[in-house]
């Protein structure tokens, strides 16, 4: 698989401060994937994503493109990506449409305007001023403005605070669609829902350092428990009971309870994503 | 080139619906108003005096105003991952405040003209007008990225106007001697000053007025590569 980046060794020092923010980290990016950068306020994660979006310089490492030094990029490199900061960025007495319509006058590649503000339910509002968007609306203009150029990289930073279910799933479905044509996502979020339903592959950032790389999956194998809850009904009262998952099948006990009719409900003890970050990373998501 | 000049229309687009425009078209017809009130004479001494005002104090004003607005709504970021350089963001706000104080040069010389029939070299005036607004938004530029928000750069702008403003004003009505002149031409409003009024009344001391114009430009140059171009990147990132 190819590299969209290649981030070796990169280690970050804020000229105000004594300490490195970013100590000695290593990843790859792949092209076509959805990587997600989650950890704790103040991890070092917005540094990370400055850095990759060229905001920030003067870090110490080797960080490669497609296999050129990013350093050695022009502005042309923002033909190339596209950027979703997580606070609204738009001038708020020009109307949504007079937004995208400057923003996109930039770019070589444009995005069609109207599908994508029609995708996310905003084409209607098109002439309204920004100032009178509610925050779920900027949220949503956010992801367009970030998608105007059809990037070949997708930087997303919280893409669905603040959005409701049901917009919150057409952002997604949007992303995943955006991968399915080969685009590539690089994800900050505290949200574990969206890790759980966007990322290919996760990394956790602890104090400047990454702790834990691998995807959702293998992580929930890693730190999940290997056993199965089962709710029946018993004398009229709801009772659980926990079996382990090896040797499930030979389990005379749980067979007896699927036999008997009585089971209402039965889970596999995974751990959930929320435990993951708090166990990796140390600190409660609340 | 096309981009500047996309940035520049945006910035004046803007300028418009931000009501900065009309503001300062608003206090021009002020000038107007009390140019029809004014004999000749009288009207000719006031008119680069208002000039001065516009160029030295609305515009480092209407800049901050300008600067704060976009810091607060985050769009200076978005600006910074666009395909365009720092130093065109900065052209071309420094373009939108030079051709602010432009058209209110303009609507006075106009005033003048049509009123009082008073006419004077316009294209000397323009020019001095630009360099003496090009080293105010540089100015504008250092205030707004000093201060947290437009309250405390009216706070930095009132102490500017106390050690540079003030004094030129008081060198103008004469309360100042005039063997002072060369120190207060370290005041960028004073060189902005002594540039306007040469302009509109004519009269040129050759010396000084090269010495205004290089000292503007300099300053300029000065303040872009080593205040307002690493402050203004810095304040975007941290937004």
């Amino acid at each position: 698989m190819k590299a969209a980046f290649s981030v070796e060794d990169l280690s970050f020092r804020y000229p105000s401060s004594k300490e490195d923010t970013i100590r000695r980290i290593s990843f790859e990016v792949y092209e076509g994937e959805i990587f997600g950068l989650l950890g704790p306020s103040g991890a070092g994660k917005s540094t990370i994503q400055k850095i990759l979006i060229k905001l920030l310089g003067n870090y110490r490492g080797t960080i490669k493109y497609f296999g050129k030094d990013l350093n050695s990029l022009s502005n042309s490199y923002y033909e190339e990506i596209g950027v979703g900061f997580e606070v609204p960025v738009h001038f708020s007495k020009l109307t949504a449409l007079e937004n995208m319509k400057f923003f996109s006058g930039f770019y070589k590649k444009r995005a069609n305007i109207q599908e994508l503000m029609e995708r996310v339910g905003l084409w209607e509002y098109r002439n309204v001023k920004v100032a009178e968007f509610s925050k779920g609306m900027k949220v949503r203009l956010n992801f367009v403005r970030a998608m105007l150029n059809h990037p070949r990289v997708l930087f997303l930073d919280e893409v669905t605070n603040g959005l409701d279910p049901k917009n919150a799933r057409i952002i997604k479905d949007m992303i995943a669609e955006y991968r399915a044509g080969g685009g590539t996502v690089f994800l900050t979020t505290h949200l574990m829902n969206d890790v759980e339903q966007l990322c290919d592959r996760i990394v956790f950032c602890v104090d400047g350092r990454l702790v834990e790389t691998s995807t959702p999956r293998d992580l929930k194998l890693k730190y999940g428990k290997r056993e199965v809850k089962v709710e029946y009904r018993k004398n009229g009262n709801i009772e659980s009971a926990i079996f382990p998952l090896d040797g499930i099948g030979f389990n005379n006990e749980f067979q007896d309870l699927l036999r008997s009719g009585k089971v209402e409900t039965i889970h596999s003890c995974e751990t959930s994503m929320e435990e993951i970050f708090i166990l990796v990373t140390g600190v409660d998501l609340k | 080139m096309k981009n500047l000049l996309k940035l520049t229309a945006g910035e004046l687009a803007r300028l418009v619906r931000y009501k900065i425009l009309p503001v300062s078209l608003v206090t021009s017809v002020i000038w107007i108003v009390l140019f029809l009130y004014l004999p000749e004479n009288e009207a000719l001494e006031v008119a680069p005096l208002l000039i001065i005002v516009d160029v030295t104090v609305m515009s480092v004003l209407l800049l901050g105003a300008s600067h704060h607005l976009e810091k607060q709504e985050g769009t200076i970021k978005t600006m910074m991952v666009m395909p365009v350089t720092l130093g065109q963001i900065l052209a071309a706000k420094t373009a939108s405040s030079m051709i602010l104080a432009l058209e209110s040069a303009a609507v006075t010389s106009a005033a003048l003209f049509f009123i009082h029939k008073i006419s004077f070299n316009y294209a000397v005036l323009f020019l001095f007008v630009l360099i003496a607004a090009a080293a105010h938004a540089a100015i504008g530029f250092a205030l707004s990225l000093k201060s947290r928000d437009f309250t405390g750069m009216l706070v930095l702008l009132v102490g500017y106007m106390f050690l540079f403003t003030i004094p030129s004003f008081l060198f103008n009505i004469g309360l100042i001697d005039e063997k002072y002149e060369w120190l207060l031409m370290l005041s960028p409003s004073h060189s902005a000053s002594r540039l306007i009024i040469s302009a509109v009344t004519g009269n040129f001391d050759a010396v000084l007025t090269v010495t205004g114009s290089l000292y503007l430009a300099i300053l300029t140059a000065a303040l872009f590569k080593f205040a307002v171009y690493p402050g203004f990147k810095d304040n975007a990132i941290r937004g």
